[in-house]
């Protein structure tokens, strides 16, 4: 600058002039003149230096700088790198040439907790934590690799820390060889990552999966998975075995193929479509499914809309349980529930299940009939409120079932509807593994208990038979003394008699005037009176007689229409105008059997019986005026018995009656007019000698039937 | 010849009232309470007897086996029964002489009119022989 300066005066000062001072001029000018030029060359080389040295250290600075640059770029390109190394999940390894490790970054030991001093300096397959032994030809490859030098990939090895299985680490490694700038082979750089997870996971799922194999194949039940048209996508073990094949044949082929009924594979399929088509799952309760060895089962279905994940459309996962046995089995309790309802049914005694609270659980038919409701409407009542008159019996119920034995109590009188029945009351206790309760039968022993005091008095009959039988001769001998005597004395008074008036006048008597005296005194009357007393006595012990046992000696063929006939007119003859009925006003009709002619019997008293019946009935229709009395006498052939029946269309009876007509001394005639044994000696000859039936049916106004029923056979007594 | 109705019942009142009725009806009748007198009378010989009423019960000889002796000895002579016995059934051998139920009068005999009926067909049929 200076240099500059100078010069620049320098340039300025010629106008000064040489004229005035040319030599010292010249002489200054001379001097000067190197001086300047130096000085302003110098300056001028400064400057030049230092423009130079200007430029070079700008250079410098800008080369300083891009230096510093690179250095810092560098630097940050190793961080990255070593961030990326540490944070990666991954870690990566060096070898030198040798195929020893001669780096592992940090991350190595985070992920495998394996020290890296275990490892640099070795070769993978010499590592403590490596056993070769588990895969040696997977090993071997892999050395050959290396020793080749070649790139390899995933490379998945087991490295096991501690003693524990459990800690075994799963290691996958990749890796490429690296070579120098000259080409020279310096070793294998590659990664590393622990996929222990993944491997367990992997494990863990083929594990799971292998599970549910095992489970859906011990499943009895099938359980299948079928796509739209058919194909199984899946079976169990028991759906193949159902098939008669194995899972492995039975899967990706279709029912159709494997399903030997094509109804039964058509119909599946239909509720297959429906299922996948609808997206709702569908429950079948009850299907047929025939397997292949033909036996027809019944299965129990439920189908599901299934996404099959190797499979865009949705299919359908069927579950099929064999309910055959099942419903055999239920079916079988059915049968054996209706089969005990109808045996309970059947059963005349009027049976009904309690709780041990008296609540009803069970009503049979009888007991049904007897409270007037249903089992279903009695269900969960208390008993006492349906049965009122056993409520009594709830104290036995809860001692049966505290003792857990059966109580009886006989005889119980019950009413019933004004009539007096008598019961056996039972009650058993139920002692069964979940519930106890009792039942409670009823036997109605009404008509028992009238039966045996019937019997009582048959018996009584039979005795006073046997007695009568014994003294028939003494009793009838006197009788007879006095019936014949009565007649005798009858006639020997009339005035009619030629033999009477002779002795008369003989002795000089007027038998005319003795007749009028005895008719006032009453005598004749007292007479006809000791005859009838005598009659009705004979006919007492003729009926008492009739109690008596007697052989089979009596029973022979009888032609039956005749024995009718027979009994028809001694009825007509019978006419009493004591008894008050005139047999001849009563029509009688004859329905017949004509193929039944012979009967085999005893005739007299069958005719005694007949007679007994038309007489009860022509009594009863007399005592009730009936308008056109009319009998009915029918017979019919059964197929084992004869069926003899005497129809009135009398007064009939009501069913109190009914139930004693046949009781000995039972009758509704006013006292005298009857013995009061007629029907009872029917009764008895019928049942007792001839082991037949006799029954009555009747209602009141509309006549009676009574029905005789005689044994075809020669099974008589 | 007289014909004669030989009667024999032990009870007294039986007979003397059978003996009394069959004679108002103008038969004649003897009447013995037993069998023994009854055959000391008809083997005197002097007695046509065609029709005999006979009891069961008597106190010698019962009626069953009286019958058989005097159909013996007097073969045409008929029989009636007239027992107090309810359980009277007559023996074969009897049926094979010619009886019948018919034969047979249970007593007692309210009316004894049937039996004179009886008495009087078989003797007129004694008297066709």
């Amino acid at each position: 600058m200076l240099a500059l300066l100078t010069g620049t005066e320098a340039m300025a000062n010629p106008s000064l002039g040489i004229n005035e001072w040319p030599a010292l001029l010249r002489m200054i000018f001379w001097f000067l003149a190197p001086v300047v030029l130096i000085t302003v060359a110098s300056l001028l080389w400064s400057w030049l230096l230092r423009q130079r040295v200007i430029h070079r250290t700008r250079q410098l600075h800008r080369e300083l700088g891009e230096r510093q640059q690179a250095e810092a770029a560098l630097r940050e390109s190793e961080g990255r790198f070593r961030d990326v190394t540490e944070a990666a999940s991954d870690w990566i390894w060096e070898m030198d040439e040798n195929l020893r490790f001669t780096y592992l970054s940090e991350r190595f030991f985070a992920l495998t907790g394996i020290a890296p001093q275990h490892v640099l300096g070795r070769a993978r397959w010499e590592l403590a934590t490596v056993d070769l032994t588990i895969d040696p030809q997977k090993w071997r490859q892999h050395q050959e690799t290396l020793e080749k030098r070649l790139p390899f990939r995933d490379f998945v090895y087991r490295a096991s820390i501690g003693d524990h299985v459990g800690l075994d680490r799963y290691l996958k490694v990749s890796g490429k060889p690296i070579y120098d700038s000259q080409g020279q082979f310096i070793g294998y750089r590659g990664t590393g990552t622990d996929i222990t997870e993944q491997v367990k996971a992997e494990t863990a799922l083929q594990e799971s999966e292998l599970r549910l194999r095992r489970i859906i194949d011990l499943v009895p039940h099938m359980i299948f998975a079928k796509d739209r048209d058919g194909h199984f996508l899946l079976a169990n073990r028991a759906t193949a075995v159902a098939y008669g094949l194995t899972v492995e044949e039975l899967v990706n082929r279709s029912q159709r193929v494997v399903h030997e009924i094509d109804e039964e594979a058509q119909r599946m399929l239909a509720d297959d479509r429906q299922v996948i088509d609808s997206g709702a799952s569908k429950m079948i309760a009850e299907e047929s499914f025939t397997d292949h060895t033909g036996y027809a089962r019944i299965m129990q279905t439920i189908k599901i809309p299934f996404n099959e994940p190797s499979l865009n459309e949705t299919a359908v996962l069927s579950v099929a349980i064999d309910i055959t046995e099942q419903k055999q089995a239920k079916e079988e309790v059915a049968r054996m529930r209706l089969y005990l309802k109808n045996i309970i049914d059947s059963m005349p005694s009027v049976l009904i299940g309690v709780d041990p609270w008296g609540y009803i659980t069970v009503l049979n038919q009888p007991a049904e009939q007897a409270c007037g409701a249903s089992w279903e409407a009695a269900q969960g009542r208390f008993f006492g409120e349906l049965f009122p008159q056993l409520e009594s019996q709830f104290e036995q119920v809860r001692q049966a079932i505290r003792l857990g034995s059966p109580i009886k109590t006989p005889r119980m009188t019950l009413e019933d509807q004004g009539e007096l029945h008598y019961a056996d009351v039972m009650v058993y206790p139920l002692i069964a593994d979940s519930a106890s309760g009792a039942v409670i039968r009823v036997d109605d022993v009404t008509a028992r208990v009238r039966i045996e005091s019937m019997m009582v008095q048959t018996e009584k009959m039979l005795s006073v038979g046997g007695l009568a039988a014994g003294m028939a001769h003494e009793i009838n001998n006197p009788l007879g003394a006095i019936l014949q005597g009565s007649q005798n004395i009858l006639r020997r008074i009339t005035p009619d008699m030629p033999q009477n008036r002779a002795v008369a006048e003989a002795i000089g008597i007027d038998l005319d005037r003795l007749n009028c005296y005895l008719e006032q005194r009453r005598v004749l009357h007292f007479l006809e009176g000791i005859r009838e007393a005598g009659a009705r006595a004979a006919k007492i012990v003729a009926d008492m007689l009739s109690f008596s046992r007697r052989s089979e000696s009596r029973f022979t063929p009888v032609d039956f229409e005749d024995l009718l006939e027979t009994v028809l007119r001694l009825a007509a003859s019978d006419y009493d105008l004591k008894k008050k009925y005139d047999f001849k006003r009563i029509t009688i009709q004859r329905d017949y059997d004509p193929t039944l002619r012979i009967v085999y019997c005893d005739k007299t008293e069958i005719e005694q019986v007949i007679l007994n019946l038309l007489k009860n009935a022509a009594q009863a229709m007399a005592e009730e005026g009936s308008p056109s009395p009319t009998i009915t006498l029918r017979t019919r052939r059964e197929s084992l018995y004869v069926l003899i029946e005497v129809v009135d269309n009398g007064p009939g009876m009501d069913e109190k009656i009914l139930k004693r007509i046949f009781e000995p001394f039972f009758t509704t005639k006013e006292v005298g007019s009857g013995t009061g044994l007629g029907l009872s000696v029917s009764y008895f000859i019928v049942t007792e000698q001839h082991r037949g039936r006799l029954s009555v049916t009747s209602k009141p106004g509309q006549g009676a039937c009574f029905s005789i029923r005689l044994p075809l056979g020669r099974e008589a007594k | 010849m007289t014909h004669w109705v030989l009667i024999v019942d032990d009870e007294e009142m039986i007979r003397e009232n059978l003996k009394a009725y069959l004679e108002d009806e103008g038969l004649r009748v003897m009447a013995f309470e037993s069998v023994t007198p009854a055959l000391s009378w008809l083997c005197d010989g002097a007695h046509h007897c065609p029709v005999c009423v006979m009891d069961m019960r008597l106190p010698d000889i019962d009626g069953n086996s009286a019958i058989r002796i005097l159909h013996q000895l007097y073969p045409d002579m008929e029989f009636l029964i007239h027992t107090g016995s309810s359980s009277y059934s007559l023996p074969d051998d009897l049926r094979a002489m010619g009886l019948d139920d018919d034969c047979v009068y249970q007593k007692p005999l309210s009316d004894m009119a049937p039996l004179a009926t009886a008495i009087r067909s078989l003797s007129s049929r004694e008297n066709r022989s």
